[in-house]
């Protein structure tokens, strides 16, 4: 027997046939193609019950009610909560994507604490009772040496609620009156309110029964107030909206009627609206003649002569001159006012973008005058002074000498002092104290920052770093790591919005009292703690008086004390409102004259103003310096998060084309401008301001003033994941403060800068 | 082959009506798609062209100068074109693997992930780019997985996907009335997540043919109008727009071109129904 | 598989054949031999060796008897095997289900013992292996066959009330899924409904109910009644 070449083929052969005749081949095909459309690393979510848990918004001052859905204890998809009073089933972008905030990549997982140099990024994971530790003794120190008032304190979380509160309370037991919250344009609304209303309150405006809303620059749709309450309104708005506003935003988009105008002259135009309402007899009579102070010229108590609101605004106001100032016309002026003060219900409204600048206290009085000439203040369809939320009746904190001594010295920002006695708070006076303050009168040692993202979210940030970079010890207490908390010391990560209990009072512009409740959707995914919980710690481990003034267990706790008998309901229901509040009347005013002031019947001086001027507002930094020949504008988009948290990568992606394309920004110019500067569509190009340059794509767009440059705000953050950093410009390295005269406010919206071919 | 089908009773027509004059493009739409359907996400998604958002917003203007310009945003899900004849989509009918399909039943034109082998050729047939194709598999990062959706496959790289008019939503609706002995969907109980996430109420989800819901009566509007009509593609997305550039451009209409009677927006009819 | 297995003889057919013209010095019959070693080698691969290699065995963390369950509950399949109000499947019993019986050892099975030790006083939940579990890709509403249908569970799912106790698992190593799924039968025949749960077999069954042929490219059912 030969065993050749054939047999083995002849084996082969066998073999191949037999094959064939069992079920290997066809298996194997079968199997393989079912492997391959199921690849193992392609992720296969895990099937479960499913739930939903309400909760409570808190990445913007909207406080919308959510509603998450959980299958089995993972949160799946965040909707909006029906019946809510702020959103009733409606959300935003902003909310929808805040799960990959509760599972994303920013999250700090354990407190953290500083080893590298600042902002290096080199951590070492800490306990809790270390981090707690390290802090009490950090801040011991200060009170040890009689200096307690150089501690400071940023917070973020919705003003007028406990864990504001509690850190508010802190500062005060520990002897710092230098506590801020981030600046809004309730800031200067509010003051606006003090003074010709006479009351402490927030601004509400009756939208859904306004039917002729005239927008002074506020983003109505990119975010302003409530947004999802706002696109509400906008939808279901049976009159008319006008925007005033140099860019086409989305709100002059879809508003009936745009009217650009020359940037930071809203002001004078709500003047000259005034004049024509005046002029042709339209206002409320009943209103100004019965419960008005200051309309008419009158004599002072010195026997001199003082001008009215109307004498004001008759003479230096005339339609032909507000064009001049404002670039339109006398014609659309004199139209404008008339419809407005004919609508039966027309409201006007300020505060620019999603009106997350304080601004300037001029304007707002200008346009809150505007709206009370027509009778429109207190009243339904029109802006009432909503009382603040004052559920928390905490016994006033104990204090020792040195809190007291310390309590008592000035505020670092100067708000408060006879300089600006109306202002609350003034942030862009606070880093500039500490930024130019000589290496040895540096007056904070310490700072907290809470809910706040300052080194992104505060004009100027150059400044705002070269001010913290002189501050010895910084706590974040941030879930993310985000800019500011990479520039700290230790970071006390708080849980996610989604893993915590807080209230969330007062929802921005809503004109009834809402107080909202975040509640855990999940349980904490880290090793994390409540602020609330950090600063009762921090608080019991200081000991002394401030121990005493936190008796609370824990920051639950203390949140249900708050709320007593209140607290299962809001717990349950996921919101307390008053459904009876309604316009507070014009009986509310609680000014010397008991009236509604266009003139302040109180010392004029103390607020610093030119008794001839009614409006005075600051011209915004480089103008006059011939090197800079356009005006740069930041402009917010509701797909852009420019709150202390940034975008989320399911944000980002909705970011179009011609915000961002890889990681350049891109400004917004006229192609007019752009034919002068010698710059097309997609060009790269140098924008310089006074603060500062950046390299910027262009594009160009016909909505927009010529002369005006207009960049986004939101991007450019260097904190947070691959996902948003080092994306795109923070148009606040370009925009720097300008100080209100009459209050002391940030008045700044925008800077003059050039733009140079790159 | 098509018309031994007929025996098939098309009962349902699920479709949209997207009020344009009420869009204010925020985006919660496309959000909500994403969030819903588990959209990959990557490090740079500038390049809309390799984006994967089936719903996208476009943003239109009317290329007029300053200050007449005007702008208006155009939300773009799957047109679930149902062809000249039934079913015969642009997509559907190019299919070679039977990855895609339309379904009699409901109108919708289905994608199945593991059955498609990536060829593309639907989306060189769709004329409204409705449809992506993966060029990398799909990343979460660690813990971001958490988030997915168990009702939606997770897709995988080398294969086209699109918007499915939230079909597991219809498929969820129907086990609870399964459960409860029904075998017909209130209006409210099967909408989408972007029609749900639409915080200005512009877009309106129901079945075309069913007299009692909405969408019935709104696309009758004489305003409304469907994208690149003139094609024949048939879509179920119609759109309401006052403005008549608007309604120009959504047919695409070249500048140097003629309008025919037929197309001109002020005469324009609601496209005929079976 | 008829014209493939045509194929296989023609081509062994003709390798004989060469072989006998070229020489003939006896070597066929060896040839022939080999022919058959090999057909005999890949035979014996293919049925016996295949499957083994194919599926791994896996036993689920300890056994279970439905019989015994079943005794004492008053709904049959539903007791445990519920549906949600929402109309969804609850599928396995979580371990909060199992908790109200289980709490302490009830019997005197080692099983049982396992099972309150290693999971009910560790508050974990069992991992079981599922015979039935399909690809993600597949939607699957149990809903609509037991309640709308009124099917029984042992249609799909066999006997599985009547066992005492579990069988292995056997996984299959590519795929990752039970062999349930392809069916016991190697080359996928099957004598009863429950033998085997591919997508040809619920078709085959929608075919005949008629239920939702509604697709344009097939005739037959959409795909998206059972994908997803």
């Amino acid at each position: 027997m030969k065993i050749d070449r054939r047999s083995f083929l002849s084996l082969g052969i066998g073999a191949g046939a037999g094959i064939a005749l069992t079920p290997l081949p066809w298996k194997l095909a079968d199997d393989s193609s079912i492997w391959t459309q199921m690849w193992p690393w392609t992720p296969v979510p895990a099937r479960g019950e499913a739930t939903y848990v309400n909760s409570a918004c808190s990445l913007c001052p909207g406080s919308c009610g959510i509603s998450v859905r959980k299958i089995d204890e993972r949160a799946v998809k965040i909707e909006g909560m029906e019946g809510h009073p702020v959103n009733d089933g409606g959300v935003c972008p902003i909310g929808i994507a805040g799960l990959q905030l509760l599972y994303g990549q920013t999250r700090v997982k354990t407190p953290l604490k500083r080893v590298g140099k600042r902002g290096e990024g080199k951590w070492q994971k800490i306990s809790w009772d270390e981090a707690i530790s390290e802090v009490s003794s950090n801040l011991a120190e200060l009170r040890k040496s009689g200096n307690p008032q150089s501690l400071a304190c940023i917070s973020g979380s919705g003003r007028y609620g406990t864990v504001s509160g509690l850190f508010q309370r802190f500062m005060t037991a520990f002897g710092s009156p230098n506590f801020m919250s981030v600046p809004s344009f309730v800031d200067g609304y509010s003051m606006a309110l003090k003074q010709m209303h006479g009351i402490d309150s927030i601004p509400g405006f009756d939208f859904e029964n306004s039917d002729f809303i005239l927008s002074f620059g506020s983003g109505i749709i990119d975010g302003w107030g409530a947004p999802v309450r706002m696109f509400k309104a906008n939808a279901n708005m049976k009159g008319k909206i006008v925007q005033i506003e140099p860019r086409l935003s989305n709100t002059a988009a879809k508003a009936d009627k745009w009217i650009p105008i020359k940037p930071g002259t809203e002001a004078a135009l709500a003047l000259g609206l005034a004049h024509v309402i005046i002029k042709k007899s339209l206002y409320n009579k009943d209103f100004i003649s019965k419960h008005s102070f200051g309309f008419d010229d009158m004599t002072g108590t010195d026997g001199k002569k003082v001008k009215g609101f109307k004498s004001l605004v008759m003479e230096k106001y005339t339609p032909a001159s507000v064009a001049r100032i404002t670039d339109t016309s006398a014609e659309m002026i004199e139209e404008l006012a008339v419809s407005f003060a004919k609508a039966s219900s027309p409201l006007a409204v300020c505060g620019r973008g999603k009106g997350t600048a304080q601004g300037s206290l001029d304007e707002y009085i200008a346009v809150h005058a505007l709206n009370a000439l027509l009778g429109r203040v207190n009243t339904k369809g029109g802006v009432w002074a909503v009382e603040q939320p004052n559920y928390i009746s905490w016994p006033y904190p104990d204090m020792d000498k040195i809190a007291e001594k310390g309590f008592a010295s000035a505020r670092i920002d100067g708000a408060g002092t006879d300089e600006f006695p109306l202002a609350g708070q003034l942030a862009h006076r606070f880093v500039n104290a500490v930024a130019d303050a000589g290496r040895k009168e540096i007056p904070v040692e310490a700072l907290l920052i809470e809910g706040a993202n300052p080194l992104h979210q505060f004009s100027d940030t150059k400044a705002v770093k070269k001010a913290f970079s002189k501050i010895k010890f910084i706590a974040s207490f941030s879930s993310y790591m985000d800019d500011s908390a990479q520039f700290a010391d230790i970071i006390l990560p708080n849980h996610c919005y989604l893993e915590r209990y807080e209230d969330i009072p007062a929802p921005a512009g809503l004109q009834k009292p809402v107080i909202g409740i975040s509640r855990p959707v999940v349980a904490p995914k880290y090793n994390t703690l409540h602020s609330g919980d950090a600063i009762i710690r921090i608080a019991k481990a200081l000991g002394d008086k401030i121990e005493s003034s936190f008796s609370w267990d824990s920051y639950e706790a203390c949140l249900q004390a708050t709320f007593r008998e209140a607290w299962s309901k809001l717990d349950s229901v996921g919101f307390l409102i008053n459904q009876k509040y309604g316009a507070p009347g014009w009986d509310q005013f609680e000014t010397e004259s008991k009236l509604f002031e266009f003139i302040s019947s109180a010392d004029g001086a103390k607020t610093g103003r030119d008794k001839d001027e009614i409006v005075n507002i600051a011209d915004i930094e480089g103008k006059g310096d011939k090197k800079y020949n356009l005006t740069l504008i930041s402009y917010d988009s509701i797909r852009l998060a420019s709150g202390s948290v940034g975008n989320t990568p399911f944000m980002i992606k909705a970011v179009a084309d011609t915000i961002l394309k890889e990681n350049d920004i891109f400004v917004e110019i006229n192609p007019k401008t752009a034919k002068d500067a010698g710059v097309k569509e997609g060009a790269k190009a140098v924008l310089t301001t006074p603060k500062g340059s950046a390299n910027v794509r262009v594009h160009l767009f016909e909505g927009i003033v010529p002369g005006v440059i207009a960049m986004p705000r939101g991007l450019g953050h260097t904190g947070d994941d691959k996902y948003l950093s080092g994306k795109g410009v923070n148009v606040h390295d370009l925009i720097g403060p300008v100080e209100d005269p009459a209050s002391g406010l940030d008045a700044a919206w925008g800077i003059r800068a050039k733009l140079a071919k790159a | 082959m098509k018309k031994e089908h007929k025996h098939v009773k098309s009962n349902k027509k699920y479709g949209m009506v997207i009020d344009l004059d009420k869009c204010t493009g925020c985006g919660a739409c496309m959000v909500s798609c994403m969030a819903e359907n588990n959209v990959p996400f990557k490090a740079d998604e500038s390049n809309k062209l390799d984006s994967i958002t089936w719903m996208r917003v476009y943003k239109l203007t009317n290329d007029k100068p300053y200050p007449d310009t005007e702008i208006c945003y155009l939300p773009r899900p799957c047109q679930h074109c149902e062809g000249q004849h039934e079913g015969h989509s642009p997509c559907v009918s190019v299919c070679p693997a039977t990855a895609t399909d339309y379904s009699m039943e409901t109108g919708i034109v289905s994608q199945i992930y593991t059955r498609c082998f990536g060829c593309r050729y639907c989306m060189a047939a769709c004329p409204y780019h409705a449809r992506y194709f993966n060029w990398w598999d799909p990343v979460w990062p660690e813990g971001m997985e958490e988030s997915l959706n168990p009702d939606v496959s997770v897709r995988m790289r080398g294969i086209v996907e699109k918007c499915s008019f939230c079909f597991h939503r219809y498929q969820r609706a129907m086990e609870k009335a399964h459960f409860e002995d029904r075998h017909e969907l209130e209006e409210n109980e099967y909408q989408t997540a972007c029609t749900q996430a639409c915080p200005s109420g512009a877009i309106t989800f129901g079945d075309l043919n069913n007299e009692s819901h909405a969408v019935y009566k709104l696309k009758k509007n004489p305003n409304a109008f469907r994208l690149l009509e003139r094609l024949g593609t048939n879509p179920k997305i119609y759109y309401v727009s006052s403005r008549e550039w608007v309604r120009l451009a959504g047919d695409n209409y070249r500048p140097d071109e003629k309008m025919t009677a037929k197309h001109k927006p002020a005469k324009h009819a609601p496209a005929k129904q079976h | 598989m008829s014209t493939q297995d045509d194929k296989a003889e023609a081509v062994s057919g003709e390798a004989v054949e060469s072989c006998k013209t070229c020489k003939d010095d006896g070597s066929g019959g060896v040839v022939f031999l080999f022919f058959i070693i090999g057909l005999m080698i890949s035979l014996v691969f293919g049925w016996v060796v295949f499957p083994k290699i194919l599926y791994s065995g896996k036993k689920q963390p300890f056994d279970f008897n439905h019989v015994v369950h079943n005794e004492v509950v008053d709904d049959g399949c539903e007791s445990c095997h519920f549906f949600r109000d929402d109309g969804t499947y609850a599928g396995v019993p979580k371990l909060a289900q199992c908790v109200d019986c289980h709490e302490e050892v009830q019997g005197e099975t080692e099983d049982e013992a396992i099972f309150v030790r290693d999971y009910v006083s560790k508050n974990r939940e069992v991992p079981w292996l599922i015979y039935s579990k399909q690809p993600d890709c597949v939607f699957f509403s149990h809903v609509a066959h037991v309640k709308t249908a009124g099917m029984d569970c042992v249609t799909c799912h066999g006997d599985i009330g009547e066992s005492t106790s579990l069988k292995v698992y056997e996984k299959n190593i590519i795929t990752g899924y039970s062999r349930d799924i392809w069916g016991k039968n190697m080359i996928g025949l099957k004598k009863n409904t429950y033998d085997r749960m591919k997508m040809d077999d619920c078709a085959e069954c929608h075919v005949k109910e008629g239920v939702k042929q509604s697709s344009v490219q097939t005739k037959k059912g959409a795909c998206f009644v059972c994908h997803k």
